[in-house]
């Protein structure tokens, strides 16, 4: 019993996903001189950085991941965080709301982005068309309401305070033994370990959850079994737009500013990351656990880079790189399961 | 309490102008394994979907268990105790057993918090319903079609089923498989629950069935004990004719075998497999499910592998790699999966024709013109009278019959020396059956070396002059001329 | 037998049917405005870039396969070729352009070449494998470059690209042209468009039917990724530079398109024609939007979008569902 665990672990992506990214913070661990992770205070510049990145995509990540796993492909939810954070700061400006806190700001725009996200899922549900087609129309006409029929202007220097202060909470401060310098471990990282924490359970203890993989596995089954189906995706593209708003708004606040085009093509490079993490384009397979290794393998090649003694503007090379193979090896694995 | 679970009388269905069910009469007996026979297209489908719920009838009465029910829904059958199992099996691949087994009760019951506990115990009761064991958490979709299957039925078990209808079960299984499904189907039959078995295979019908509902155009010919038919009335009531087929009389066999092929081995799927053929001669081979028939075929055209042994074409040795060398060769093959291998079926049926010879019609720089496709595949339409009145219509408007022509005439449009037909009449109606079975007799006499890879033994036995029969990968008999007959290939295929 | 044609060219006749309501509409916006010679110069100068690209796509498309990095790959392409131009400024103008347009082409034969064997060979799912190496070949662009744009192009490259053709005919609508011309001959008039539409409907069908399908695939890729490259030195010739990031933002714009004109990714189905009347619909509202003061180009974005939601629902009653079907078939 304990072998066939074992066996069937050692089956899925995510566990070689998970050895490389060991296998990664070793070598940067050991390439930086004890740079990523030092003791006892755990913490440290470097590791505070990637999980400040691990924020936004990770969170983005699971928006993504509970639509492919329903047999789905959402290139609209950055379009749709997109609209929401700066339709949603823009009117918290204009009407002077959020100095204190940003709960206007945050409820602004999960609202606007559960409306647009309804529009996906009605679409979506009551047609019966193409995910990917559906969402490349409602992207392209979302980032057109919020530049061209809103014309939303770039908010910086005039965040509203609350705005501001709120992306500068930490849960934990320290200062580099070696330059002195200050950092931080920003409070924002709470709501990605939220965030993962409801959706595995959304996906592993809830009926719902079950439902997204059974009919990513079998749609026709699963309406069989007494599903419906209909209303499930409604509701996955419905919510899917709701926390796409909200986490909008973390991003907002982390940065201190609300820029309408920052969300261009991020999709690109949230999507490969959840394929890394083992999920499948054909549904019905992926878990938070094999999403958010693949994300931190991301986040930190991305931030490793100058340790590792390569150029930054390698960066990009090297996340597309480590995709690349990652893509293969799946691919190859599932090839080799076939036979 | 009446005698029957399920009685059904003078049920009508029509969808538009056609007439799918015509007073169809039918009970089936608790306790008892009743089988629904009849060829494709015959009403079976729409018959097993009234009594599922998912179609509603225009006419007739419904009486389950001494209740007459007036109108049935999918829910309503669940709870009257009607299972069905589909030929897909309606599972979920990407789930464990477990889940497959509970989740369908626990949507029924309207919950919405998965407690793992209760799921395993709701798939283990129903697991030991026929006393099955396999991993709860193996994932669905690794397991063999066998095991799907028994998942699938303890599923159908948990919902106090009084009648499991199985449609077509045996399909994709193995003949162990098949003893091993038969086993609990009686098991299950034991307990008293009544058992509707879809089939069209005789020999199956005959092993296990207590009762027999033949169906034929949508009117239910014969109905009644198993064991009041013989098998030559059972054939009759199928098809609507006394077998009258024209049996094939090699006329023009040549001396020198065009095909050799000598201990062909693909390690796991065939091995030592020795036979040669001539031209005009119809060879048969046969097997059972994973018997290697397919498996050896795909190796003559190019598609599958070969790992040792020899193929000789014409006395000289070749190795066939891919479909392109396969044509240079001059072999030709039918696919078994008309609809995935054989056609695009979203495409005009003179560009199917044409597919495989668009070298004929090309011209300088590679250019073809639309015109000759459609004049030479219209040759084709007119010759095996393709029922269509227009080839540039798209393949998928044509019926099975019709779809096996233009696959043939696809390959008949090469000049050939071998042709491989895998499974030919495979849902194909009756008419288009015999027209295909004549329209190879006559290639074969004509000089064409024709292979037919068959699990039809009827169909084997009308139109081979000679019969390989395989068996796990291996050849376990040949026979020739007289001695060809289902029985003979019966005694050595088990 | 004419209701027959009706109805076989029914999708064509709403997408001009589309482009005469669009044309309407600005003409009872603008008026006259929308009627002048310079307007429709300026849309012949702008559409070709990005609708040899879509041609390109179109492809891919019809083979039943994706393509994401095209754009990425043809904004590497002409990097190269643009830094090899500027490098060479002393040297004959037409020598350097010829072989810097060369050093574009092979590239993009390699990316394609690449892009096709990961599919046919290896068997990845071609979204897949074409992010990823969107991902690798902006990824190149970023690190040669240093994410900064690349210039220095030989004049006469960017003079002849603005010159007119007959006094009226602008360079770029005639390569345009010609590419259309060739890419309409080849779908229509050659073994090779026959064996496409059929192989881009059923692959395995197609291999049955001895069709060298690994072959098709890659050399689709090949062929989609040239094109669209030509495209993007096209693009060269408008910014008179090159970019890792000039043509991301015509990567949705040209699957918008072909989505629009009924080229579905899913294989087999659409017409050459179609495309033509989707790219100049699309300029055109491009055009007209820009002809507001008031509105940006990001307007344009908008009217697109609804437009092809509108035209997916529509088409979802009148093809028989088409284009329900899910993209990524199980295996």
């Amino acid at each position: 019993m304990n072998n066939a665990k074992l066996k069937r672990m050692t089956r899925r992506t995510e566990f070689y996903m998970f050895i490389v990214l060991l296998l990664l913070c070793a070598l940067v661990q050991f390439k930086s001189g004890g740079k990523l992770i030092a003791l006892p205070g755990v913490f440290t510049r470097l590791n505070v950085t990637v999980l400040r990145t691990m924020v936004v995509d990770g969170m983005f990540a699971m928006c993504s991941l509970v639509v492919m796993i329903s047999g789905g492909f959402d290139l609209s939810f950055p379009a749709i965080a997109a609209l929401s954070y700066s339709l949603a700061t823009t009117i918290c400006l204009n009407n002077g709301w959020c100095a204190s806190n940003p709960l206007a700001g945050f409820a602004l725009a999960v609202c606007i982005g559960w409306v647009l996200g309804m529009l996906n899922g009605w679409i979506i549900s009551n047609f019966k068309l193409n995910t990917m087609i559906v969402t490349l129309g409602t992207q392209t006409f979302f980032t057109g309401i919020s530049m061209g029929l809103l014309k939303l202007k770039e908010i910086t220097s005039t965040l509203p305070a609350g705005m501001k202060a709120f992306g500068k909470l930490y849960i934990f401060e320290s200062a580099d033994p070696a330059s002195g310098i200050r950092f931080t471990l920003s409070a924002m990282v709470l709501f990605l370990i939220a965030l993962c924490a409801i959706v595995s359970f959304l996906l592993n203890k809830t009926m719902f959850g079950r439902a997204l993989y059974a009919i990513g596995g079998n749609e026709v089954s699963a309406e069989r079994a007494g599903y419906n189906v209909k209303k499930t995706k409604f509701l996955l593209y419905s919510a899917v737009g709701a926390v796409a708003g909200f986490i909008g708004m973390i991003r907002v606040c982390m940065e201190s500013q609300s820029i309408p085009k920052a969300m261009v093509g991020k999709e690109m490079t949230i999507i490969p990351a959840v394929i890394l993490g083992g999920a499948s384009i054909y549904g019905g397979e992926g878990t938070v656990f094999g999403t958010m290794v693949a994300v931190g393998i991301i986040s930190l090649v991305s931030n490793s880079m100058l340790i590792l003694g390569i150029d930054t503007y390698w960066q990009q090379f090297f996340n597309g790189l480590v995709i690349l193979v990652g893509v293969t090896v799946s691919a190859l694995q599932a090839k080799r399961q076939k036979h | 309490m009446s005698e029957y679970l399920l009685q059904m009388t003078g049920i009508d269905k029509r969808f538009g102008g056609v007439h799918a069910l015509d007073n169809v009469n039918f009970a089936v007996r608790p306790g008892k394994v009743m089988c629904l026979a009849g060829e494709n297209g015959c009403g079976k489908s729409t018959l097993v979907k009234i009594i599922s719920g998912v179609y509603t009838r225009d006419a007739g009465e419904v009486v389950f268990e001494g209740k007459s029910i007036q109108h049935i829904t999918p829910a309503e059958a669940t709870r009257l105790g009607i299972q069905v199992i589909y030929q897909d099996l309606s599972i979920f691949p990407n789930l464990t057993v477990m889940e497959n087994l509970a989740i369908n009760n626990e949507i029924t019951s309207g919950r919405r918090i998965v407690n793992r506990k209760r799921w395993e115990q709701t798939a283990r009761e129903a697991l030991s319903k026929i006393g099955y064991d396999i991993d709860l958490y193996a994932k669905m979709g690794e397991l063999s079609v066998a095991d799907k299957q028994l998942v699938a039925i303890c599923r159908a078990l948990l919902f106090n089923a009084k009648l499991i209808i199985m449609d077509e079960p045996t399909t994709a299984l193995t003949k162990k498989e098949v003893d091993a499904l038969f086993k609990t189907v009686r098991q299950l039959r034991d307990s008293g629950i009544a058992i509707m078995f879809i089939s069209h295979k005789t020999e199956e019908i005959f092993e296990i069935s207590d009762d027999v509902c033949i169906m034929r155009n949508g009117k239910n010919v014969f109905s009644g004990e198993t064991k009041s038919l013989t098998k030559k009335d059972f054939t009759y009531y199928m098809t609507g004719r006394e077998l009258e087929d024209d049996y094939f009389v090699p006329t023009n066999i040549s001396k020198d075998p065009v095909l050799k092929v000598d201990h062909l081995t693909w390690n796991g799927k065939f091995h030592g497999v020795t036979f040669d053929l001539r031209k005009g001669e119809i060879l048969g081979i046969t097997g059972l499910l994973g018997s290697g028939r397919t498996e050896l075929a795909l190796s003559l055209f190019g598609l599958g592998k070969v790992h040792s042994g020899a193929v000789t074409l014409n006395g000289k040795q070749v190795r066939i790699t891919s479909p392109i060398m396969a044509q240079k060769l001059r072999i030709g093959y039918v696919p078994e999966d008309r609809l995935t291998e054989g056609l695009c079926l979203r495409q005009p049926i003179a560009d199917n024709i044409m597919l495989a010879s668009l070298k004929q019609l090309t011209r300088t720089l590679g250019t073809i013109r639309h015109d000759d496709v459609f004049n030479k595949a219209n040759e084709w339409v007119k010759k095996f009278s393709i029922a269509t009145d227009d080839a540039r219509k798209f393949a998928s408007t044509l019926s099975g019959g019709n779809q096996q022509k233009i696959v043939l005439s696809k390959w008949l449009n090469n000049d050939l020396d071998v042709l491989i037909l895998n499974g030919p009449t495979v849902g194909v109606d009756i008419g288009a059956k015999q027209d295909i079975h004549a329209l190879v007799h006559d290639l074969a006499n004509q000089g064409l070396a024709v292979i037919i890879i068959s699990d039809d033994l009827a169909e084997v036995v009308v139109n081979c002059n000679r019969v390989i029969v395989m068996k796990d990968g291996g050849i376990v008999g040949e026979m020739t001329g007289e001695k060809i007959t289902e029985e003979n290939i019966l005694e050595i295929i088990r | 037998m004419k209701s027959k044609n009706l109805q076989k060219h029914s999708y064509t006749f709403m997408l001009l049917g589309l482009m005469a309501v669009v044309l309407l509409f600005f003409t009872i916006l603008k008026g006259p405005m929308l009627w002048k010679g310079d307007v429709w110069r300026g849309i012949a100068m702008q559409f070709p870039e990005y609708g040899v690209v879509t041609l390109g796509l179109m492809f891919c498309f019809i083979c039943g396969k994706m393509d994401m990095s095209f754009m990425a790959l043809g904004d590497f392409a002409t990097i190269m070729a643009v830094r090899y131009m500027a490098a060479r400024a002393d040297a004959p103008a037409g020598g350097v352009i010829l072989v810097g347009i060369l050093i574009a082409l092979g590239i993009a034969v390699v990316g394609g070449l690449i892009n096709g064997l990961l599919v046919s060979e290896l068997d990845i799912p071609p979204v897949m494998a074409t992010i990823s190496m969107q991902l690798v070949w902006t990824g190149l662009s970023v690190a040669l470059t240093s994410g900064n744009t690349v210039k220095g192009l030989p004049a006469l490259y960017t003079e002849i690209g603005h010159r007119y053709l007959l006094g009226f005919l602008p360079v770029p609508l005639v390569i345009f042209l010609a590419i259309f011309a060739l890419c309409w001959f080849l779908l229509n008039h050659t073994v090779y468009g026959e064996k496409l539409y059929m192989v881009g409907t059923n692959i395995k069908a197609a291999q049955f039917s001895a069709i060298n399908t690994k072959r098709m695939v890659v050399g689709t890729y090949i062929l989609c990724d040239v094109i669209c490259c030509i495209g993007c030195l096209l693009m060269v010739n408008t910014m008179a530079s090159a970019k890792a990031d000039y043509g991301t933002s015509y990567v949705m714009r040209c699957i918008l398109i072909l989505v629009l004109a009924g080229v579905l990714p899913d294989g087999g189905m659409g017409k050459i024609g179609n495309v033509l009347i989707a790219i100049v619909t699309i300029q055109i509202i491009a055009t007209g939007v820009n002809m507001f003061p008031s509105l940006n180009t990001y307007y344009a974005s908008l009217i697109w979008g609804g437009l092809l939601l509108v035209v997916l629902i529509m088409s979802t009653r009148m093809e028989g569902g088409l284009l329900r079907r899910k993209l990524f078939a199980k295996r």
